[in-house]
């Protein structure tokens, strides 16, 4: 497996080049990069099958690296210091990130993950839909990549009418009847989520206000949905549901 | 025919002369209208001059009805051109003199308290009986008629001719000429019916005769002083005063009087006004069981609207209210928030410092691969510091605990164990973050450092009934409760504690510290949290 590594900082390009050379045999490293040009002169010559991307690289982004490919058709994990600039973008692509220091099981994991994935890969279209999510900083994201089985869906958010917990799976219920599992946790999907309006009911509930049709009192307080689902609201949720359905 | 008017208007002016001398009070002027001035018999009581009806601007009204003999003269300013002014004089509807000019050399000089005038007779006459009009006018202006009536007769009462009543229906409007008897008349009114029309006789002083209404029980006023309308009834080419009265100037069922008075100036009239007022009563029934369905719709629409008006206003009110509430409490809640990330960040410099100086040891040591797992943790609880979230999940905790505990191990040699009970949700269930590490830390600071491999800390979160119980024990050497200076986490932690059961006041967060020689138990209920 060809893999780039582009960082700004050599001291981090060669701990990344230690920690793959020894606990990741199977990813060839056929070059390094250190800024934006270096990068895409780099990709464009050796189409590697994986990146290892640094999003905050000095006044430039990993982001504008891909903006200026007219091919991705690689994967990319995105290595950052510190998970604030981008990485909201690069979650709700559904893309996998590492965090400096890298932990050396997470970056197995990682790597692992693009092994199974390289089989079928053309044009990465969670690429296509982080650079577009970038590009126009809209108030609110208005898509989510829902990594499948067998697939990537993208999903609008007024199309979400609720998620609800299954341990570690999160299932998503959407207008058009569809019901999607996903294996992620739905803490992590409320994370996503929440800043874009959605209501944590409940440990195992997490609500888009828009379909929410009434406040019921019973059983100490349950949400109607349009959909004609009841969703339950938990004790230490009750005031926050309830002022941000007031200020709707 | 200029012969004729010259000789009767000289026989006129011989006859006032002998009359002049049967005692007009030359003396005493009263203003009669427009230029004019008026003096009369020098006993003449009840002199009611210059009245200005409201609706009649250039009339003005002198009821004479005890005086004989009056002599009307004309006074103009020194400015004003006599020679554009005519004047024709009727006495009752025959022409004495039409549109003739001012006689310049009968005009005199005459000294008025500020100023001198022009002034000349227009004649000496005898009233009694009569109706004498005069009519004033430039020819700069002509249509400026100034019209000066001397009434000489008793003004006789008003008579109401006539009172119809209008309904309409289906079939368009319908008039109704009710009866009227000497003094009262009946009217009923249906949901058709849309007014009454009073009709008064004709007569050449309409003007001065206004209509009001009086409810007879309350004696208040309902109709105030009207006058006539014309326009709408015409007999003999004449038109006849009338006044329409709408139905809704009639709010119940009972006795009215309408009250037809002439205007005689108002701020002194006659003592014996009554004789001049015509009364009639209407007897008046409102059939108001009758209302139509479709009046009752409407009525009880208006009815809801104006409720529901009400009622939204109110619930406008009181929903701002509630959202101003809700929006101070949110503020609270946010200040509350800064105050609590404050105490988070205060928590953490302890262990920071040491965990870096075990890495260092691995580090020493050649002990690579540690080192680097040692630095990963490190890292994430760096990570959760800094990152300051307010929510983690009990597995986040759980994870954050197991490095910090983990990293304590490298420097003391204790053993630990963390148990979930298998029926929570760890990835779901959040908590706020850092909530444990600082007993955590206490644990391993005063209770077992010292006991080496002996030490040991068990970390259990449990549930019961609907509370999350989070417990941290270690058999370290305890500390007696009445201790006055606690660690300085566990001060903060009890700060923090308060701060978070200013947020979450139904689901009150409960400390409980049991300290004893056989070690330290530290229980957090979250009360009704799951």
């Amino acid at each position: 497996m060809k893999a780039i590594l582009i960082d700004d900082e050599f001291s981090n390009l060669e701990n990344l080049r230690t920690l793959l050379q020894k606990h990741c045999p199977q990813v060839n490293i056929v070059a390094t990069a250190k800024n934006v040009t270096d990068a895409v002169n780099a990709i464009e010559k050796h189409l590697p099958d994986l990146i290892f991307l640094d999003i905050q690289m000095g006044e430039q982004t990993g982001f504008d690296v891909l903006n200026l490919l007219p091919k991705r058709n690689f994967e990319v994990i995105f290595v950052t210091a510190y998970d604030q600039y981008g990485i909201q973008a690069v979650k709700f692509a559904a893309l996998d990130y590492l965090l400096k220091p890298v932990d050396i099981d997470e970056l197995k994991t990682a790597v692992s993950k693009v092994e199974q994935k390289l089989v079928t890969l053309s044009q990465n279209s969670q690429l296509d839909f982080l650079l577009q999510q970038i590009k126009n900083p809209q108030p609110a994201i208005s898509k989510i990549a829902l990594p499948m089985q067998s697939e990537i869906r993208y999903i609008a958010l007024s199309e979400i009418i609720r998620c609800e917990a299954d341990n570690t799976y999160t299932f998503f219920f959407l207008a058009n009847n569809e019901k999607l599992l996903v294996s992620k946790s739905l803490k992590e999907y409320a994370d996503l989520l929440k800043p874009n309006g959605f209501l944590r009911t409940h440990q195992s509930h997490l609500v888009n206000p828009k379909f929410v049709k009434s406040w019921l009192k019973e059983d100490g307080g349950v949400l109607l949905l349009t959909s004609g689902d009841k969703i339950p609201i938990s004790k230490p949720n009750k005031e926050v549901v309830k002022l941000a359905l007031q200020q709707l | 025919m200029k012969k004729t008017i010259f000789t009767f208007l000289s026989f006129i002016i011989s006859l006032s002369i002998v009359s002049a001398q049967k005692g007009i009070d030359f003396n005493k002027k009263y203003a009669a209208g427009g230029k004019l001035l008026m003096s009369v018999d020098s006993g003449a009581k009840n002199v009611y001059y210059s009245s200005i009806p409201p609706n009649q601007p250039n009339t003005y009204f002198n009821y004479l009805p005890e005086v004989s003999n009056l002599s009307i003269q004309i006074y103009f300013r020194k400015n004003i051109n006599t020679q554009n002014y005519r004047y024709t004089i009727l006495v009752d509807d025959k022409p004495l003199v039409v549109n003739k000019s001012i006689d310049k050399t009968q005009l005199k000089d005459v000294d008025m308290p500020d100023e001198v005038f022009s002034s000349t007779s227009l004649g000496t006459f005898a009233i009694k009986g009569k109706i004498i009009t005069v009519l004033a006018y430039s020819i700069e202006k002509p249509q400026d008629i100034e019209k000066s009536v001397f009434y000489g007769k008793i003004i006789p009462k008003a008579k109401i001719t006539r009172i119809a009543k209008l309904a309409v229906t289906n079939e368009g409007a319908k008039y109704s000429h009710l009866f009227i008897s000497k003094s009262k008349t009946d009217i009923k009114f249906s949901e058709e019916d849309l007014q009454i029309t009073v009709i008064k006789n004709k007569s050449d002083i309409d003007y001065l005769y206004y209509i009001s209404i009086k409810d007879k029980k309350t004696d208040e006023t309902i109709l105030e002083p009207t006058p006539w309308q014309y326009g709408g009834y015409v007999e003999k080419h004449e038109h006849i005063p009338y006044l329409n009265i709408p139905k809704r100037v009639f709010k119940k069922s009972g006795e009215y009087e309408v009250i037809i008075r002439p205007f005689i100036k108002d701020h002194e009239p006659p003592k014996d006004i009554e004789r001049y007022v015509t009364r009639h009563t209407l007897s008046i029934t409102l059939e108001e069981e009758s209302y139509s369905k479709k009046d009752l719709l409407v009525y009880g629409l208006i009815i809801c609207a104006v409720f529901g008006a009400i009622a939204g206003a109110l619930l406008t009110y009181v929903k701002k209210k509630e959202v101003k509430k809700l929006v101070q409490q949110y503020k609270e809640k946010e200040i509350v928030e800064l105050q609590l990330s404050s105490v988070r960040s205060q928590l953490n410099p302890h262990f920071l410092f040491n965990a870096l100086a075990g890495i260092q040891n691995l580090m020493n040591k050649n002990e690579i691969d540690n080192a680097n797992k040692y630095l990963s943790k490190f890292a994430r609880l760096t990570r959760n510091v800094l990152n300051n979230k307010e929510l983690v999940s009990l597995a986040q905790e759980k994870t954050l605990l197991d490095d910090y505990l983990q990293m304590e191990q490298l420097r003391f040699g204790f053993s630990y164990e963390i148990k979930t009970n298998d029926n929570l949700d760890l990835e779901n269930i959040e908590i706020p973050s850092m909530l444990l590490q600082p007993f955590v830390e206490n644990a391993v600071k005063h209770g077992i450092a010292s006991k080496n491999t002996e030490g040991k800390i068990e970390i259990a979160f449990s549930k019961n009934d609907n509370n999350l119980v989070l417990t941290v024990a270690d058999n370290g050497k305890g500390f007696s409760a009445d201790k006055k200076h606690e660690g300085l986490g566990l001060s903060l932690s009890k700060n923090r504690i308060s701060l978070l059961n200013s947020i979450y006041k139904e689901t009150p967060f409960v400390l409980a510290i049991n300290s004893s020689d056989a070690g330290t138990k530290i229980d957090l209920t979250l009360t009704d949290w799951l």
